[in-house]
Formats: structure tokens, C-alpha cells, sequence
């Protein structure tokens, strides 16, 4: 065991530095930098102050030499300055991590409290039409663009309420604050929600097909204590792994969910950024995905590991 | 000694009287919400090139002169004193010398000098140790040998030349004075300046806030404690967010017509005005590389336009028809209706234009069957692509298939550059509504903007001759003609000059929105609000 | 789907009554149509998504990028049966032809990425030693990103244009197909036919492809539907965030995206059809999906 998670740590760090290179070069390898972009709404470039702005910000040095500096900077715990705002890129980035992870936190929670008991129900009525509904349901739920869903919300709360949820850093009340999180939450996490439900009822359907649910069928339990005793027990497994790695890549929808309802967050930061070609930000905060995603694959597999006993790594 | 001495205390008697119709005593108190297009990629004025900076940013500064913020369209007439109390022209016109206010100080305490305006100026000449990290107005003061100082509180302008326009120059809000002890750098992030609210925080993509300057120069104002911009890039988000009363203003010229009716709909209350922001929309021409070489198929370009049909689709009829210069009635430069109609290309029958266009296209060797493939190139935005779709539509009509390419913003201006473009669209926003602006940045041979390159001597001469031309309405007969030339060239053509709306709430009292610029009226001194 | 009958045990029989294994082409699939009802809607629909996009020439009336100043914004009517947009376009014609640019991009993308997977994951698997290393470390590095971060970073990078948001949206798909024709790979290469092969001299690329890669082609099949949906949702994200496929062609993310949003109430046929078009070529996809797996991955049933 103690090999193993060794070995996979040291794999973790592999995949991080490749990830550092191929997002470092990819950037660069962009024809226009942020010194065209800033000249660019000038209108016109001076060569000497283009060259000294590109010398200012270390663009001028060969690629290799930067990427040694950005990684000889992280490994100090200095992440440079953005380009932009000319501030470290450190105090950019840190502000916006609690709203997203706010975000993504309430979007888990929905996903988890609806897709949970909404796949355990369909697996159990597998075949009625209440099961029926409910797939194509989620079916929808994996269809519907979460931007779109973010448009007919707020299309939806204005000619309901003639207000709309508008994101402000100290909310007054509670029912604000839920706008204000909750709302974005629901248009991100109803593609989850699907995705939960959908391996709920696999799994579930899964462990009701085995051995052991069949004998105490046998032995007499109750259809109840059966379904929700003993399948949902172990059926929980392989949703919480979903769960976990689900909880990384909610980035994705995140970045169009915090464009729509113009939140803050890191995930729209990051569009931003790549706008602006700011490099400081955006190789920071892809690194920082990068590192909650390989991190929560590793978290998933070492909990699967501890509560399953079936599962023995390194043997 | 011909001079204008402009009296501040009058200035200042009147600044309060601009809003008869509530006829109320201003209220003090409050903080005007407002929301931003986007996240500006510094607070630098002096290095900005776009209103995004002087909307938020201008507040915090006063310049030499400012054109009045509460007269609509800026003239040389509307030039009020601010931090000179007044100002003087030399016999020969080529010397401009401004007398300083006394006991001004900066927001940091430090008080404001001559040495100010002398470190502001020669920075924006490259003539300081000091750099920006950009200039983009570097060429304003071409004609500018020197600044001197005389004694704290008087300062100079040495001209190559007389200038008229040069005031107008230093009027306008891209030109505020920047403290001597404050490093471009620090500028760029925490600005200081005199003006009547203090620079706060900008937190990029979220908000940028101010509050009042408590000892503001100017006693009494401002009336407000604050502003404070949420920066929005989703523009209807950031309109259902006005209509839901989130913010008591909009972003200034930045309400498209179709939003306009959602604001109506929604927030009939609100007060919205139409004006226009003196950008034109223009077609770069490729000149130097064929086809367009050849000044039969640029003339078939130039009459092929229905300028009316783009107007229709992007403005709903609300927008101008007119040469370089800004139309009437917001612009002070533009040609006689029927001057103008004689340009090719601006007749009124479409129609007869486009066969007149076709005979061109033919003579050339295009027609029905041979069809011209064109690439037009134009940067991913909006305001670019738009009107870019709709030439392409109507190229079609002279035998032109166009086919549109999108430039990223970052590769927009080096291909630009590089002449790497047969057509290009293109948006050119001015500053000042003067000539000695627009002529020499976009039409002189040389010049950084000249992205044409065209380059006519003869026309040259003739911008130099209105720029020297001290005598407004002989100047004016100049600035037709060379317009007409230019546009008969087929230099750079103008389909259009854009109109934008602006909102606010009816409690927000004292908003005036220019008529013949978008970056001159945003001081704010004098809003307040009415609850 | 719907598999009362097949979650009980003894169905073989039965099944070969209805005609399951029938031999007879017609006969089978009017079966399959019958068992996964589902299925076969989604299959319809894709099918007609599919001959929107070949035909779109034949069934618009009108040119998806012809401009006219004289019907803007017209609301749906006999003439324009899903109304106009700001510039006085057809938005069928613009929906139809749409549909050319998400199918190019769904299909370009899946098809290259999954091309891509197979031939890492034929290798990694069937090579192992260094080459599998390398491979699988890289297929680590492109699943330690989301799909959009990475396809945004890279559309960024390349420019926006049709074939670049192909490969962008198609590079990260390559994971996991790598890995699941790895999985099966290994699993084959132990497998006697491929003894067989070996010991009469065939050689190893050729043993991959005709003996290994048909007998993988069923997982990559479930898989590639599945990522259809996918990459169709990731480039209308892209499109909305402008970074996708640039003017004039029409894409239904950026049909929505920017003038769209401007015409929410007085035009909201801009806002609901595009959206509605993309939700159903996606929901589409999935159906079939899913009832295609149930029908290939007997292990998914259920």
C-alpha cells in the first residue's frame, strides 16, 4: 500500500510538471502577446516601446529561460504578477477561489441530494414509467447547455420578479445570498444532478442483481429493507467516486455559469485572462485545476481503497 | 495680444444652474451604482486608447481646460478653465500660456505645481526619463517644441507652428494632468490626481470604486460620496440588471438601439439618450497590392455602399451619413448636406449607383461570370463583424464575393501592419471633434494609424494650411474640401457614424452626454441624486 | 430499456423467437426498434439532424447569410417560419445550415480524437514497455483537465476557425478512448486467435489491426456516441464565449451567444431555437447512446 501511493504521488507530480510545459509552450506559441493586445487598442505600435514593454515583462527572454523563472517562482511560493493589473498574480487568484468553491460546493450538494434518491427510485421501478420519466429527465439534464439553462433563469426571474440575482461580494440577507449563489448553483449542478442519478441507478441495478441481495430476498427481508438496507449501502460506492471526480471538473461548467450570471469566480477569471493574453494568470490557474482534479482522483481512489476491503492497491 | 480670458468665477457661478428643469437644489449624499463593459486593462488615461479608461478614471483628475461638462457639444467655445484659471495666446500664435490655480492639492496631499504640468507633458512627449508603457496620443503634441515653466503657478506651451486646435486637445478627458511624484507604474494602478473623487480600489473584472475627494478644490462639489463600476462584459445581463435596479446608471454610449427597447419595456421611467460618439465605421483598402489597385474597382467599392440598409440593421435608422468628419448637427465640421451628396457613392439612388459600379467592375474585367473572391478582414467583436457581414451582402451586388476574416484582437493590429488584408474593417474613434485630429493620425503620409498608407502630398499640404488657420469659418470651407478629396480618392471609405444610448434613472440628476465625442463628459462633479 | 424481460433470467429462448439473432437484416432491426423505442427516436433524430445538414441547400429558401434590412427581426411567419435575426436573416436557414457546423465539429472532433485514441491505445496496449509509459503519461496529463479549460486554453492558442476547434475539442477526447482500447487490448493479446496469428508469422502492426482493433470497435463505438453529445455541448460552450466558430458560418452556440441575448424579450425566437436545436441534437445522441450500449456492452445493461 505504502508503495503504491509512492508511486502514485511521484505519477502525480510527472503529470503536473507535463501539464506545466504543454500549457507554458501552448501559450506561447500564440502569434500576439499582451503587448500587441494593450498597442492594439492604441491603435499603432512604437517599436521601442513595444520592445521595452516585452523586456519589462520578460517576454524578450528565450522560452526555456521563462519557463524555468515561472517554475523556480512557484516553487518559492511566487506566482509573478499579472500582466493587467500589475498586481501578484497570488492576490488575483486567491479572492476568487471561495466564491467558486462556494459555487461548486451547492452545486454538489444539489446534484447529490437530487441524484442520489431520484436514481435509487428509478433503479428500484426499473422498467414503470415513473422510470421512464425519470431518465429522460436526466437524459435532458445531460443535454440542456448549462448557458442556456443560465439564459431562461434569468430571462425567467426578471419577468417573474422583475429582479434578477446580480453577484455582490456582502450580501445583505439570506434570501440574497441564495439568489446569488444558489441560482447558479442549480443551472450548473442540474447537469450533475443527471449525471448522479444516472450512475445512482446503474449501480443500484447492478447490486440488486448480486447473490447476496437475492438471498435476503430469499431469507425474507423487506422489499424496503432491501432496496435502501442493503443495495443503497453498496451501491453509494462507485456514485461517491463519480461525485468526487465530478467535483473537479465542474470548472468546466462553471466558467460559462459565472460568465452568464457575472460572478467573480476563478472559472470566469480564466477567460478573462486568456483574453487579455495574461499569461501569469492563466498558467497559474490552469495549474491550480490541474492540481484539484489530480488531487481529487487521488482522494477518490485512497477512500476507495479504505472503505472497500475488496480493494487491496500494490498487491 | 489677442487672448481669451475665460473668467473661472463665472465658469463657476454657472455650474450649478445646468439642470433648470428640476430647478432643485442639488442633494448631497449617495453613491451612483454603475456597471462597466469590461475590465479596463489599466487606470492610465495618458496610456489608455479607449473610453473604458476615461469613464471610470477621468473623476479622479482635472485637466488644464475641460470642455464644459454640461454643454453637450464640445467646441472651442465650450472650454472652461480647471486647473489653469486662464489662458492666453501670443501675438504669433505660437506660444499658449496658462495661468495655474494656487492651494490645489493632490489626493495625497502633496500640492500642485507647474513642475505637474511640465512632467505630464513631457512624458507625453517621450521627452522624460520617465516612460509610459504606451502613448498612444503621442502625436497630439507634434507640434508642440516645448513646455516651460514659470515660476510655480504658469506654464507654457512653445508651438512649431500656430495650432489652434491644440486647446481643444487639452481639453479633452484623455488629457489630465498627472503628478510629478507618482511613477507611471503606480499611475497604472493606484492613480492620484485632484479631481473630485479619489481613486479606492480596482479589482479587474469585478469593480473599480471612488469616493469623494472631501477636499475638492472646488468648494461644494461633488454632490456625490461616491461612484462605484461592477464590471459587467455581458451587456444584457448588465441591462436586466439597470432594469432591475441594481444600478442607478448605465455604462455611458454603450446601450445598443435593440437593448434601448428592453430598457423601455422593462424600466419605462428610465431616461435614455441617443447621441452620437464620433466613431466612424470605414473600410481599409489595400491600395498598394491588386485588386484594389486600381481606382476603377475602389470606386465600384465606394459605390456599391447602401449606407441607409447598414444604418437600418444596426441602428434602426438612428445613426449618421458622412465623410471623415462627424455629421451634423452633433459634429461642427461636417460638409453641406448637398456637398456631400455629390460625393460618389452618396447619392441617394442606390439603384444607379451600383449600375454605375458594375460598369466600373466590367471595365475592369469582373462581371457575372467572373466573379472577384475578397477576403475582408475585421477583428472578432461585435462592432467589427457586424457591419463586416453586412458589406460582404453587398458586395455581392458589384460582382465581389467577399468572404469574412476573423482576426483575434491580438493578430488584429500587426496584420493591419503588415498589409496582410485586401479589405479590412475598421473603427476609428475620435477624441476631439477637430480636424488636426483626425487628418493627420489617419490620412498623413507616415503616420502610425495611416493603416491605408495613402499618402497624397498635395492633400498634405492642405491639412497643414487648416491646422495653421486661425480664422474658424475659413478653416471650415478647407476641412469640406479636403474631406471631399478624401472621400473621392476612395482613401479610407465611411459607411457610417454610430449612435449609442445612454440610461439612467430619473432621481439621477445633472448626466449630460456629449454630442461629438464619447471621452470628453465624465467628471461627475456635478451629478447628484434626487433621493 | 425497458427490460422487464431481460432483467429475469431464462430470455434466450424467447429472444430468438422475437427475432433478436435473426439473421434476416430487416427483421433484426425492426426488433432493436421495437426493444429500445428510446433508441430509436434518438437514432431519428440524428438521422434527421444528419440530412439537415447534407441538404441543407435543398430545404432553406433562403441564403443563411443574405442580408435583409427590409425583415428584420421578423417574428415567425409563413415566409420565415422561425422568424429573422437583427440582420434580417432567415433563422431556419441559419439552424439548418447550423447544423452543418455542429455535426462537423461533433463528428471531426470524435472521429479524429477517437482515431487518435486508437492508435495510443493500440499502441500503449499492445507494445507496453516504454512506448506505454510515455502514452499513458500522457493521456494522465490530458485527463488532469477539464474538457472546455483545456479546449478553451487551446482554442486560444491556435485562433478560432473550423478546423481548429476540431482539433481543440478533439485532443482532449483522446484519453479516454486510449484507455478503454487499452484495457481490451491487453485483455485480447493474451487471447488464443492472436497466438494463433503471431505463430504463423503475422506481423505485429498487422496482428493490431486486423485481429485486435476489430474486436475493440464495439466499446469505441458506445464511447464515441457518448462523446458526441459532448463535443456538440463544448463547442456551442465555446461559440458563447466567442471562441468558437467565427462569423459568417452559422453556429448555434454564438447564434445565442452575443446579439442574441440583445433581442431576450422583443425577439425571443433568437434565444429559443438555437437553444432548443442544440439540447436535441444532443438528446438525440444520448438516447442512441444509450440504447446502443445496451445493445454492445451487455455488461451496461440494465
Amino acid at each position: 500500500m505504502f508503495a503504491y501511493i509512492v508511486r502514485r504521488l511521484a505519477l502525480m507530480l510527472v503529470t503536473l510538471i507535463g501539464i506545466s510545459i504543454i500549457i507554458f509552450v501552448l501559450l506561447r506559441v500564440v502569434p500576439g502577446n499582451i503587448v500587441d493586445i494593450l498597442f492594439d487598442a492604441a491603435g499603432f505600435v512604437d517599436p521601442t516601446d513595444k520592445a521595452n514593454l516585452e523586456k519589462e515583462l520578460g517576454l524578450d527572454l528565450p522560452i526555456w529561460q521563462q519557463y524555468l523563472n515561472w517554475i523556480g517562482g512557484l516553487l518559492r511560493g511566487d506566482l509573478g504578477y499579472s500582466y493587467v493589473s500589475e498586481k501578484p498574480a497570488l492576490d488575483e487568484i486567491l479572492p476568487r477561489i471561495p466564491i467558486t468553491a462556494r459555487l461548486a460546493a451547492l452545486a454538489l450538494l444539489f446534484s447529490a441530494s437530487i441524484g442520489i434518491p431520484l436514481g435509487v427510485i428509478s433503479a428500484v421501478h426499473q422498467g414503470s414509467k415513473l422510470d421512464y420519466t425519470l431518465r429522460l429527465v436526466s437524459l435532458s439534464g445531460l443535454s440542456l447547455p448549462s448557458f442556456w439553462l443560465g439564459l431562461l433563469i434569468l430571462m425567467a426571474s426578471v419577468s417573474l420578479f422583475g429582479a434578477m440575482p446580480i453577484y455582490n461580494p456582502n450580501p445583505k440577507t439570506w434570501t440574497e445570498a441564495f439568489a446569488i449563489y444558489a441560482v447558479p448553483a442549480m443551472a450548473v449542478g442540474f447537469r450533475s444532478a443527471a449525471l448522479t442519478m444516472r450512475i445512482t441507478r446503474s449501480s443500484m441495478l447492478e447490486i440488486l442483481r448480486q447473490d447476496y441481495i437475492r438471498t435476503a430476498r430469499a431469507k425474507g427481508a423487506s422489499e424496503s429493507s432491501v432496496n435502501y438496507r442493503h443495495a443503497l449501502k453498496n451501491a453509494i460506492l462507485p456514485v461517491i467516486t463519480v461525485i468526487g471526480i465530478e467535483a473537479a471538473f465542474l470548472i468546466g461548467g462553471l466558467i460559462v455559469t459565472e460568465t452568464v450570471f457575472n460572478i467573480p469566480g476563478v472559472a470566469r477569471f480564466l477567460v478573462e485572462a486568456l483574453r487579455w493574453r495574461d499569461y501569469p494568470i492563466v498558467q497559474n490557474l490552469v495549474m491550480l485545476i490541474a492540481v484539484v482534479v489530480v488531487v481529487a482522483n487521488f482522494t477518490v481512489d485512497m477512500l476507495y481503497a479504505a472503505i472497500d476491503p475488496r480493494i487491496r492497491y500494490g498487491d | 495680444m489677442r487672448s481669451v480670458h475665460a473668467l473661472a468665477a463665472a465658469a463657476l457661478l454657472l455650474l450649478p444652474a445646468y439642470d433648470l428643469a428640476s430647478a432643485a437644489e442639488p442633494k448631497q449624499g449617495g453613491i451612483l451604482r454603475m456597471y462597466h463593459r469590461d475590465s479596463p486593462g489599466s487606470a492610465s488615461i495618458h496610456e489608455g486608447a479607449t473610453y473604458s479608461v476615461n469613464i471610470p478614471f477621468m473623476p479622479v483628475f482635472n485637466n488644464l481646460v475641460i470642455f464644459k461638462q454640461d454643454v453637450a457639444q464640445n467646441s472651442v467655445e465650450s472650454i472652461v478653465p480647471d486647473l489653469a484659471e486662464s489662458w492666453a495666446w501670443s501675438a504669433d500664435n505660437k506660444k499658449l500660456t496658462f495661468k495655474l490655480r494656487q492651494g490645489v492639492k493632490w489626493h495625497d496631499g502633496k500640492p500642485f505645481t507647474s513642475a505637474d504640468v511640465k512632467c505630464t507633458f513631457d512624458m507625453l512627449m517621450g521627452k522624460s526619463q520617465q516612460k509610459f508603457r504606451q502613448n498612444p496620443r503621442k502625436s497630439w503634441y507634434d507640434q508642440v517644441s516645448d513646455v516651460t515653466v514659470n515660476g510655480n503657478f504658469e506654464a507654457s506651451f512653445e508651438l512649431k507652428r500656430p495650432q489652434p486646435a491644440l486647446l481643444s486637445l487639452l481639453a479633452s478627458g484623455y488629457t489630465p494632468v498627472y503628478p510629478c511624484h507618482v511613477s507611471p507604474g503606480d499611475m497604472r494602478t493606484k492613480p492620484v490626481g485632484t479631481g473630485p473623487f479619489k481613486f479606492v480600489e480596482f479589482k479587474a473584472n469585478e469593480s473599480i470604486k471612488l469616493t469623494k475627494n472631501t477636499d475638492y478644490w472646488k468648494k461644494g462639489l461633488p454632490h456625490l460620496d461616491g461612484i462605484e463600476f461592477t464590471i459587467i462584459t455581458n451587456r444584457s445581463t448588465a441591462i436586466l440588471g439597470f432594469v432591475s435596479d441594481k444600478f442607478d446608471m448605465t455604462f455611458p454610449t454603450e446601450v445598443s438601439i435593440p437593448l434601448l427597447k428592453e430598457v423601455k419595456t422593462q424600466a419605462p421611467k428610465a431616461v435614455c439618450v441617443v447621441e452620437p460618439i464620433n466613431v466612424a465605421t470605414n473600410i481599409i483598402v489595400n491600395s498598394s497590392s491588386p485588386p484594389f489597385d486600381n481606382l476603377d474597382i475602389r470606386r465600384a467599392l465606394a459605390l456599391s455602399l447602401d449606407r441607409k440598409a447598414f444604418i437600418q440593421i444596426m441602428f434602426e435608422g438612428q445613426a449618421d451619413i458622412g465623410g471623415t468628419m462627424l455629421p451634423a448637427p452633433g459634429g461642427l465640421w461636417a460638409m453641406p448636406k448637398e456637398m456631400l451628396e455629390s460625393i460618389p457613392g452618396y447619392g441617394p439612388d442606390i439603384n444607379a449607383n451600383r449600375d454605375e459600379a458594375r460598369k466600373l467592375m466590367q471595365k475592369a474585367g469582373y462581371g457575372p461570370d467572373k466573379r472577384l473572391a475578397v477576403k475582408v478582414a475585421t477583428r472578432n467583436i461585435p462592432i467589427y463583424r457586424d457591419p463586416a457581414v453586412i458589406l460582404i451582402d453587398q458586395l455581392k451586388s458589384i460582382y465581389i464575393d467577399g468572404e469574412l476574416d476573423v482576426v483575434d484582437t491580438a493578430q488584429w493590429f500587426p496584420k493591419v501592419a503588415r498589409k496582410d488584408y485586401t479589405l479590412g474593417l475598421n473603427l476609428t474613434g475620435n477624441a476631439v471633434d477637430d480636424p488636426d485630429q483626425s487628418f493627420y493620425e489617419n490620412y498623413s503620409c507616415g503616420s502610425e494609424r495611416n493603416y491605408t498608407n495613402y499618402c497624397n502630398r498635395e492633400i498634405e499640404k492642405l491639412f497643414d494650411q487648416q491646422s495653421a488657420e486661425t480664422d474658424k469659418e475659413k478653416r471650415k470651407k478647407l476641412v469640406w474640401e479636403i474631406d471631399k478629396k478624401l472621400q473621392e480618392d476612395v482613401a479610407r471609405p465611411i459607411i457610417f457614424h454610430g449612435r449609442s444610448g445612454t440610461c439612467w434613472h430619473p432621481y439621477v440628476k445633472g448626466v449630460t452626454i456629449m454630442v461629438n465625442s464619447s471621452y470628453n463628459g465624465y467628471r461627475y462633479e456635478d451629478v447628484w441624486m434626487d433621493k | 430499456m425497458g427490460t422487464k424481460s431481460l432483467a429475469t433470467i431464462n430470455f434466450d429462448s424467447e429472444l430468438r423467437r422475437a427475432g433478436a439473432y435473426s439473421t434476416h437484416g430487416w427483421r433484426r432491426l425492426l426488433f432493436l426498434a421495437q426493444r429500445y423505442v428510446l433508441g430509436t427516436i434518438g437514432l431519428l433524430i440524428m438521422v434527421m439532424f444528419v440530412w439537415m445538414a447534407i441538404s441543407a441547400d435543398l430545404i432553406c429558401r433562403y441564403d443563411p447569410l443574405s442580408v435583409d434590412s427590409a425583415q428584420r427581426l421578423a417574428g415567425p411567419s409563413a415566409a420565415h417560419w422561425m422568424g429573422t435575426d437583427s440582420f434580417g436573416r432567415d433563422v431556419w436557414s441559419r439552424i439548418v445550415h447550423g447544423a452543418r457546423i455542429s455535426l462537423a465539429v461533433g463528428i471531426g472532433a470524435t472521429v479524429l480524437g477517437s482515431s487518435l485514441g486508437v492508435l495510443v491505445g493500440l499502441a500503449s496496449g499492445y507494445l507496453s514497455g516504454w512506448v506505454d509509459l510515455v502514452f499513458q503519461r500522457i493521456t494522465d496529463i490530458l485527463q488532469a483537465l477539464p474538457l472546455l479549460v483545456l479546449a478553451l486554453v487551446m482554442t486560444a492558442a491556435l485562433g478560432p476557425s473550423l478546423p481548429n476547434v476540431i482539433i481543440a475539442i478533439a485532443i482532449p477526447l483522446i484519453p479516454t478512448v486510449a484507455r478503454v482500447i487499452r484495457a481490451n487490448t491487453l485483455a485480447l493479446r493474451e487471447l488464443p486467435f492472436v497466438e494463433a496469428a503471431k505463430s504463423i508469422g503475422m506481423s505485429e502492426t498487422r496482428i493490431a489491426f486486423r485481429h485486435v482493433l476489430p474486436n475493440t470497435l464495439a466499446p469505441l463505438i458506445v464511447l464515441a456516441t457518448a462523446q458526441l453529445g459532448s463535443t456538440i455541448l463544448t463547442e456551442a460552450s465555446l461559440s458563447f464565449l466567442g471562441l468558437g466558430i467565427p462569423e459568417p458560418h452559422p453556429s448555434w452556440g454564438r447564434m445565442l451567444s452575443e446579439s442574441a441575448a440583445e433581442y431576450v424579450r422583443t425577439a425571443p425566437w433568437l434565444v429559443i431555437f438555437p437553444g432548443v436545436a442544440i439540447s436535441l441534437a444532443v438528446f438525440g445522441t444520448n438516447l442512441f447512446g444509450d440504447a446502443l450500449r445496451g445493445i454492445l456492452d451487455p455488461r451496461q445493461r440494465g
